[in-house]
């Protein structure tokens, strides 16, 4: 064969070439260590710092290059007796935990890819939600799934994927999407309404929701906003905050009794001795500083405070706003405004994933394999039934790439698309094949382009047939449309003009 | 020579042959108008589209003693064992019932005498409700799939008769697709149904193929052309049978959703090599034949 390539064979190489760096992840192949996956939230491997995404190298001095290694020196150590010291070096600091138990951490190797596997292979839970007797609009689904998120971070589950997903006949859903390991409560901590509760020492004085809060002061310059910026003594700055809620008059009354028993904080005058705290399902999300002023009033409007921190002021600007925004959301909606149904839940086991993935390979290898003997054994042409495996081997490599560059998360229904594309894919190279044989009057230029007008047909009514699924089902299946219609579209721009020039070199020869 | 004996043998029989998918397209529509008046509806679901919970549980469980024991508990129960494709060893069982998922964790629970956590099962629970709409939509989904290809088709060849020919033939291939898999009394899941669409799309292609091949070349008789594109389809419905088959044998043991798909696809795969090559290759050289007699 000449080496001469054409210009469409430097593009499918190219296109190739670009899909690789975008499958695989580069660092991780040279990187040693361990992957931390899931850090319990609550655990001293939490408060000292651990985070999920941070890769382990070191513990205890000894070096952590496998899962074994890691398993191997858990094993070792724990359980014991009393609280060790265990030094956890990652790869851009050191942490030191005192426990008798084992880090409360699940890890798992580096990955060599930047594929992104749906739930169905990597495991993990989802969860589709509607509001009882009642249809969301698109607007309520998304303050929902502010709501949501926020409540999520307050349980320290932050690696969750909140959508609005929405149906062919109109219907709002909030999509809930966890990777790996699956909180115990999922299913309350999504559809139960939420018990906010503002207490001091041990005394209610207002909850969440309408009751006690008449309303809160939010996007209005006049009672809510960012007060002051400073830079403190270590050269780091805070930001103050400030807005206004109003109780109703029950809820001020009740704040004028508690507040009466109250004294005059010793070290900071002016504020009362004991603080306003905030519960969210009985966890502490905040503590706030009483004025001394409100000291047995029946007040119904109080001015909630607080700060963020940060190394520049812009940092610490935008920690106040957060903070002061999740407060605002906190205390409108402790409860959830409408009772919701939890109308789809899934949680996936991550056991079976890597064997189900082994599987595929195998079963798409035999497949493709079988292609090639019946081809070759139908033309008898080794170049050619080598370019048809080649064309449809870089076809999978660029969905692949494609998916990955637009964190396409693959599932079943994604794979099943893969595998039709490459069906479909075939099927066209064999019509390129018989069209180069077929009519000799005709220049093989002229019997290619006869070919693409079958080729074109083919794509448009396969592309037409798969738009429907983009909507329909609340997304559901959108995998399967989304592998496809990159594969085909592939296919018609990159890979079938190259497939025909390989065609055309090889009559020639 | 050969060739003009096929010739010889075609022409007196074709119009013959077109009653072979009549027959079976008359039986079909009878078929599956009196499925529908039984059932009130097109096909078996599956509790993908019913609404209910199916639970993997990991491990050597017995399947027929869970099924047996279980049946009072868990409503319109069914079990299915998935297992290592070379040491056949049971890997896990999935059980399928319309029961709500919490209840049906705690009787499952009950049953094996454990938790069931996360690395020892699976859960996926479905409402009926949405499962309905979900059904519904995935309904419209193949009507407009369907519509869609159609008028792309028209678009194409721009004749009514070829065209129309392309799109009995591929209604031709759903519908008797459609009762086989009513008759072998499959339940279908969601994904079975895309299956169905993914139908769409392959059985057009050797249609178009056949379709371009005849209207559009003018080199050669009617039924060389024919021919030279009954083999090209030929082989390509064969070679994609072929590897699906392959693909169905490993996944099978393994993957319920993707089974389904590649048994839709193979039925329909069959059915199209009798679509294609009689059902729209009669009436394409019918409408041939009377438009050089005009």
């Amino acid at each position: 064969m000449k080496i001469k390539l054409t210009w469409k064979i430097w593009l499918l190489i190219i296109v190739l070439a670009l899909s690789l760096i975008s499958i695989v992840n580069f660092s991780g192949l040279f990187e040693k260590g361990v992957l931390i996956t899931s850090v319990e939230s609550n655990s001293t491997a939490f408060e000292q710092g651990l985070r999920q995404g941070q890769i382990i190298t070191e513990i205890d001095g000894k070096p952590v290059e496998t899962l074994e290694d890691f398993a191997k020196i858990i094993q070792e150590k724990f359980p014991v007796e009393e609280n060790v010291k265990t030094i956890i070096k990652t790869k851009d600091s050191e942490i030191i935990l005192y426990s008798d138990k084992a880090p409360q951490i699940t890890v798992s190797e580096i990955s060599k890819t930047k594929i992104k596997t749906g739930l169905d292979l990597a495991g993990g839970s989802r969860a589709l939600v509607q509001a009882q007797d009642k249809k969301l609009s698109a607007k309520e689904v998304e303050d929902l799934i502010s709501i949501t998120d926020n409540r999520f971070n307050v349980y320290g589950i932050t690696d969750i994927n909140l959508r609005s997903v929405s149906d062919l006949t109109g219907n709002h859903f909030m999509s809930v999407e966890i990777a790996g390991a699956t909180p115990k409560d999922l299913e309350k901590l999504i559809s139960e309404q939420g018990k906010f509760e503002a207490k001091i020492g041990n005394e209610t004085v207002f909850i969440g929701g309408e009751r006690d809060i008449a309303s809160v002061c939010r996007n209005d310059a006049t009672c809510a906003g960012i007060e002051s910026c400073q830079q403190s003594s270590d050269g780091s700055h805070y930001c103050r905050f400030r807005f206004a809620i109003y109780l109703s008059e029950n809820a001020a009354e009740r704040h004028a009794e508690i507040t009466d028993n109250l004294e005059i904080n010793s070290t900071n005058p002016e504020y009362l001795s004991e603080k306003l705290d905030l519960y969210l399902d009985d966890v502490l999300v905040d503590s706030l500083f009483i004025g001394k002023d409100l000291k047995g009033q029946v007040t119904t409007q109080i001015s909630i405070s607080g700060s963020g921190n940060g190394e520049t002021r812009n940092y610490a600007y935008e920690e106040a706003e957060e903070s002061m925004h999740k407060l605002q959301t906190i205390l409108i909606t402790g409860s959830l405004p409408y009772k919701l149904e939890i109308v789809k839940l899934d949680t996936i086991s991550p056991v079976l994933g890597k064997e189900f993935i082994k599987t595929i390979f195998l079963a798409g290898a035999a497949a493709l394999f079988a292609v090639s003997i019946i081809i070759f054994f139908r033309y008898k042409k080794f170049k050619s039934s080598l370019a048809l495996l080649v064309t449809s081997i870089s076809e999978i490599v660029i969905i692949l790439g494609v998916a990955s560059f637009i964190k396409w998360n693959l599932d079943l229904p994604s794979i099943a698309g893969i595998l039709a594309t490459i069906g479909t894919g075939i099927d066209q190279q064999i019509i390129i094949l018989d069209e180069a044989k077929q009519s000799l009057s005709l220049s093989i230029k002229q019997r290619m382009k006869m070919a693409f007008a079958i080729i074109l047909g083919a794509y448009f009514t396969a592309l037409v047939a798969l738009l429907p699924l983009m909507w329909a089902g609340a997304g559901l299946l959108k995998g399967f449309a989304i592998t496809t219609i990159i594969g085909i579209t592939t296919g018609v721009l990159i890979t079938r003009p190259a497939f025909t020039d390989m065609i055309k070199r090889i009559e020639k020869d | 020579m050969e060739q003009d004996k096929t010739k010889n043998w075609h022409d007196k029989y074709y119009k013959l042959f077109l009653l072979i998918p009549l027959v079976l397209l008359l039986f079909s529509l009878i078929y599956m108008g009196i499925f529908y008046s039984k059932n009130n509806d097109f096909i078996y679901k599956d509790i993908s589209l019913t609404g209910g919970t199916s639970v993997t549980l990991y491990g050597q469980i017995d399947k027929l003693d869970l099924e047996q024991t279980l049946s009072e508990k868990l409503e319109d129960i069914s079990t299915r064992e998935i297992y290592d494709l070379i040491t056949r060893e049971q890997i896990a069982v999935i059980v399928e019932t319309k029961t709500e998922g919490d209840e049906a964790e705690k009787i499952l629970e009950e049953y094996l005498g454990y938790e069931l956590d996360e690395d020892n099962s699976s859960f996926e629970f479905t409402g009926s409700a949405l499962s309905e709409s979900f059904y519904k939509q995935l309904l419209i989904a193949i009507l407009f799939a369907f519509i869609f290809m159609a008028i792309v088709i028209f678009i194409i060849f721009r004749t009514v008769i070829p065209s129309a020919a392309v799109i009995i033939s591929a209604f031709a291939d759903i519908l008797m697709t459609l009762v086989l898999v009513n008759l072998f009394g499959i339940k279908l899941s969601s994904a079975g149904i895309v299956a169905f669409l993914m139908l769409i799309g392959y059985s057009v292609d050797t249609d178009i193929l056949l379709t371009t091949r005849i209207l559009k070349r003018h080199e050669g008789s009617i039924n060389q052309r024919i021919f030279g594109a009954f083999k090209t389809g030929i082989t390509m419905t064969l070679t994609s049978l072929v590897a699906i088959t392959i693909a169905l044998i490993i996944v099978k043991s393994f993957s319920i959703i993707l089974t389904q798909i590649f048994t839709i696809l193979a039925i329909g795969l069959s059915f199209d090599i009798l679509n294609t090559w009689i059902t729209n290759v009669s009436i394409l050289k019918w409408y041939v034949q009377r438009k050089n007699e005009n």
